[in-house]
């Protein structure tokens, strides 16, 4: 993590482009068949338990099995690679691009993310503090409460099967929490911004230049 | 042809402990098992494989009359074990008769008296994270089956695996990830509770639980149940490794259509799909939302429909059935 970060350069890189170009890849082996066309508008899942699936993207056939793929965030295509459509294609080939308009606190968090060291989610589950972790939190706060490599800091459930998931990475403060208790995070996806002690006002120093810098909340 | 039984190992660390079921009578019960699905006229199971999967269960057990709590003991003894150069048996149970500080999921009390079965199963984890995510539902399966096996065939499981008799809970269990810390060697750790004899329970659990000698109106011998029990976990983590085996040889499942068979008989011995429910990561503190059960996926998530008509499939967290069932969810 540096201390050495160019506000100006930063700032001016998401005025001049404020967006996130979000790809979208082929889950599995199958063939295709596209449900949007390129400037189309498309929302993410929504609803209180996220309950409403997003725009359907494309549907993938695999052995007499078609599965329909949602749009995880807003946004409209940017681009889409229709040389695929009605193709078999392989896990993890690039089939789209959404382009997605950053608020105000989504570019916050993004820069943070550059700043912070990030624990990511072992596997697709449902996650929840280790109980010393979260009396912890409930009676100091989360950013005045320090953690440890090696330490269990989260349960990660799964089919109610309870496995805890222990830090690694350099001491520090738990600065920022991504998941919610109740909702799934997928794998890879971040759970925890930690930050070292000392690094703190470095952070704040962020938040309080963007919030002044940024004039809308869109 | 009698089989042999493999290395069986019975520790009574406490002499006064009641619970004390031997694994020779666990073995013999798996045997027992494995004849019996093999008389049916169509069996899809390779009964030889699934027994020899499964007989580890058991192999080693411990019986104390109390412990403050199975789930520590079994990772104390993990770590001891591994700290003297040594590995904890794979199938080793550890039973109490009562425990002191027992407790359920989150921070959940657990009563747990005289009279009921107490325990944990330690589980060496050796199987793929896709076979994994069914030890949840072969536990209480193998609860239900079980309490079938004595009569009661009203017993039926609440996904994911409570077992209920009549809307009661008979029986509750919790599953555990562990990883000692000398090599890293990750295990599962089955906790299981079961209202056997035991029938006085905390006032705001009375109207919710029973136990078996309460539907049955006697004592039942609490070891030759646990035995029962566990020889049906025995067998049931033995088709957890069959179906493994079966799919990576590229034959598919063995249940109806292809699907797996641990799930299909699951499935014969729940209610849940067709339910309306309320669902909650923890759904005694903090219920999230209403629904009605669609169906169970391939991976055992729960298929629901939410107001407006949206399904949802969840894979943790829990339900609790609302009865008697509303006007359908607008």
């Amino acid at each position: 993590m540096s201390n050495e970060i160019d506000f100006d350069e930063l700032l001016s890189k998401y005025k001049s482009d404020p967006f996130d170009y979000v790809d979208v890849f082929a889950v599995h082996t199958g063939r295709v068949s596209f449900k949007v066309v390129e400037g189309e508008e498309v929302n993410a899942a929504s609803g209180e338990w996220l309950q409403v699936p997003g725009t359907r993207l494309y549907e993938i056939n695999r052995e007499r099995n078609p599965k329909i793929i949602a749009a995880q965030t807003n946004g409209t295509v940017a681009k889409i690679y229709t040389e695929f459509d009605g193709q078999f294609v392989e896990a993890g080939e690039k089939l789209m691009t959404i382009k997605h308009p950053l608020k105000k606190k989504e570019i916050i968090e993004n820069i943070l993310k550059e700043v912070l060291l990030l624990f990511p989610a072992p596997e697709t589950a449902k996650y929840f503090f280790a109980m010393d972790i979260q009396s912890r939190i409930e009676k100091k706060g989360a950013r005045a409460v320090t953690i440890e490599p090696g330490e269990e800091i989260l349960t990660m459930s799964l089919m109610k099967r309870d496995t805890p998931v222990y830090y690694q990475g350099q001491r520090g403060v738990i600065h920022s929490i991504y998941f919610k208790q109740g909702i799934s995070v997928a794998r890879g996806e971040p759970l925890l911004g930690i930050c070292a002690p000392e690094k703190l006002t470095l952070i704040q120093k962020i938040i309080t230049r963007v919030k002044a810098d940024w004039d809308t909340d869109h | 042809m009698v089989e042999k039984a493999p290395f069986l190992s019975c520790k009574c660390i406490d002499n006064m402990a009641e619970n004390r079921p031997t694994p020779e009578e666990i073995f013999n019960l798996l045997q027992r098992a494995k004849s019996r699905e093999r008389s049916l006229f169509v069996s899809p199971v390779d009964t030889e494989a699934a027994m020899r999967y499964g007989a580890f269960v058991g192999s080693v057990i411990e019986s104390h009359s109390t412990l403050p709590r199975a789930m520590d003991h079994a990772r104390h003894l993990i770590n001891k074990t591994v700290q003297a150069g040594s590995s904890v048996a794979s199938g080793t149970v550890i039973l109490a008769d009562t425990m002191t500080r027992s407790k359920g999921r989150f921070a959940r009390a657990w009563h747990a008296p005289a009279g009921g079965i107490w325990g944990c199963l330690i589980h060496a984890n050796t199987l793929l994270p896709q076979s994994r995510r069914f030890i949840s539902l072969a536990t209480g399966l193998s609860c239900c089956e079980a309490v079938r096996e004595i009569g009661l065939e009203k017993a039926l499981l609440r996904w994911v695996n409570d077992v209920l008799f009549e809307g009661r809970k008979l029986a509750g269990f919790l599953v555990e990830s562990f990883t000692e810390p000398v090599h890293g060697e990750e295990f599962t750790l089955v906790g299981f509770g079961i209202n056997a004899n035991n029938g006085l329970f905390p006032a705001e659990l009375n109207a919710s639980s029973i136990s078996l000698g309460q539907i049955l109106a006697r004592e039942i011998d609490l070891c030759t149940f646990t035995a029962l029990f566990l020889s049906r976990l025995a067998w049931n983590f033995g088709l957890l490794y069959h179906e493994e085996a079966k799919e990576l040889r590229g034959e598919g499942f063995s249940g109806r259509g292809g699907q797996h068979l641990l799930l299909e008989r699951w499935l014969a011995c729940s209610d849940t799909v067709g339910k309306r429910v309320v669902y909650g990561f923890d759904v005694m503190t903090a219920p999230q939302y209403r629904a009605d059960v669609l169906g169970i996926d391939a991976d055992g998530g729960l298929i629901l429909r939410l107001a407006g008509g949206h399904e949802k499939t969840e894979y943790s967290g829990e339900i609790r059935y609302l009865e008697p069932p509303l006007l359908p969810l607008p």
